[in-house]
């Protein structure tokens, strides 16, 4: 999973969270490191993005490269500064899911499991292997900061 | 009920599918009338239940859904849930008005586009059909 956010708080918050949820978590501070990294050729199954970082909404953009990769990971946008343009861009552009700041993380992960379950019943993506998520060995150590994907 | 012969099993199979969802009866028939003549046969609904039946006995490749039906709102999960079964298919909701919210909802609900109710079923359908591509309804 690639978090995506100028404020490194809220990038740190949602790493820890969703590493607890088993995920392997990448995190980029910006836009251009965003998609620096989905050029690169990492794979990810989901992609959340803040809206407003290096500009107003172009997070949007993060979103639009983040759409291209195929597999297409779950492209979920949060923004405290949603409006009916931006909005309207997001819809056209067939983002996965819209949280407003503050987010209600447990809405979130319910949000992104349901859509990361979707996906693995679409017929197109059946034959991909699941790699968002690690398995979690109790005894095993955690992985911590951020991991590359296979 | 008759045999249906080989061609006309495969005209059947053919048929792209539409399911109208809308509580007022005018509206309904308009929809039905555009999109009969754009080549879909659409299947109409006033209420959830008849358009759940509908669900489990056709495929869809479109829908048009009032926000709307038995209570305020209902339509947009029942949008969700056309996306759900027909992962494939466009799905448009027709919401009394276009705000930060409706379209929030359209996102989430997982719907291809959000339309005002207030515009005319030829604009709607036209529109849609702008945007529907080969690829809607067709499973990869």
């Amino acid at each position: 999973m690639l978090i995506v956010d100028d404020e490194e708080s809220i990038t740190r918050t949602m790493q820890m969270m969703f590493e607890e949820r088993g995920f392997r978590v990448q995190t980029a501070s910006s836009c251009s490191q965003a998609l620096e990294n989905l050029r690169n050729g990492y794979q990810y199954d989901a992609v959340i993005t803040d809206l407003n970082m290096e500009a107003p909404d172009i997070g949007l953009e993060v979103a639009r490269a983040a759409k291209r990769v195929r597999p297409a990971p779950v492209v979920v946008v949060c923004t405290g500064y949603a409006n009916l343009n931006n909005a309207r861009l997001a819809l056209d552009m067939h983002i996965d899911y819209l949280a407003t700041k503050p987010v209600d993380l447990d809405q979130l992960f319910t949000a992104v499991d349901r859509l990361l379950e979707r996906r693995r019943d679409l017929p197109s993506s059946s034959a991909r292997p699941r790699t968002g998520r690690r398995q979690n060995h109790p005894s095993g150590p955690h992985s911590s900061g951020s991991e590359r994907q296979d | 009920m008759a045999v249906k012969s080989s061609a006309e099993k495969r005209k059947y199979s053919r048929e792209r599918k539409a399911l109208v969802v809308h509580r007022d009866m005018q509206a309904m028939m308009n929809y039905q009338t555009q999109l009969s003549a754009a080549g879909f046969v659409p299947i109409i609904a006033r209420d959830l239940g008849t358009a759940l039946l509908a669900m489990t006995q056709h495929y869809f490749e479109l829908g048009i859904i009032s926000a709307e039906l038995g209570e305020a709102g209902d339509g947009w999960a029942l949008g969700g849930v056309l996306r759900m079964v027909f992962p494939r298919a466009y799905v448009a909701v027709l919401a009394p008005a276009t705000t930060v919210e409706t379209l929030q909802m359209a996102i989430n609900s997982g719907v291809t586009q959000v339309f005002e109710a207030s515009k005319q079923p030829d604009e709607i359908v036209s529109a849609i059909f702008q945007e529907l591509t080969p690829t809607h309804g067709v499973v990869q």
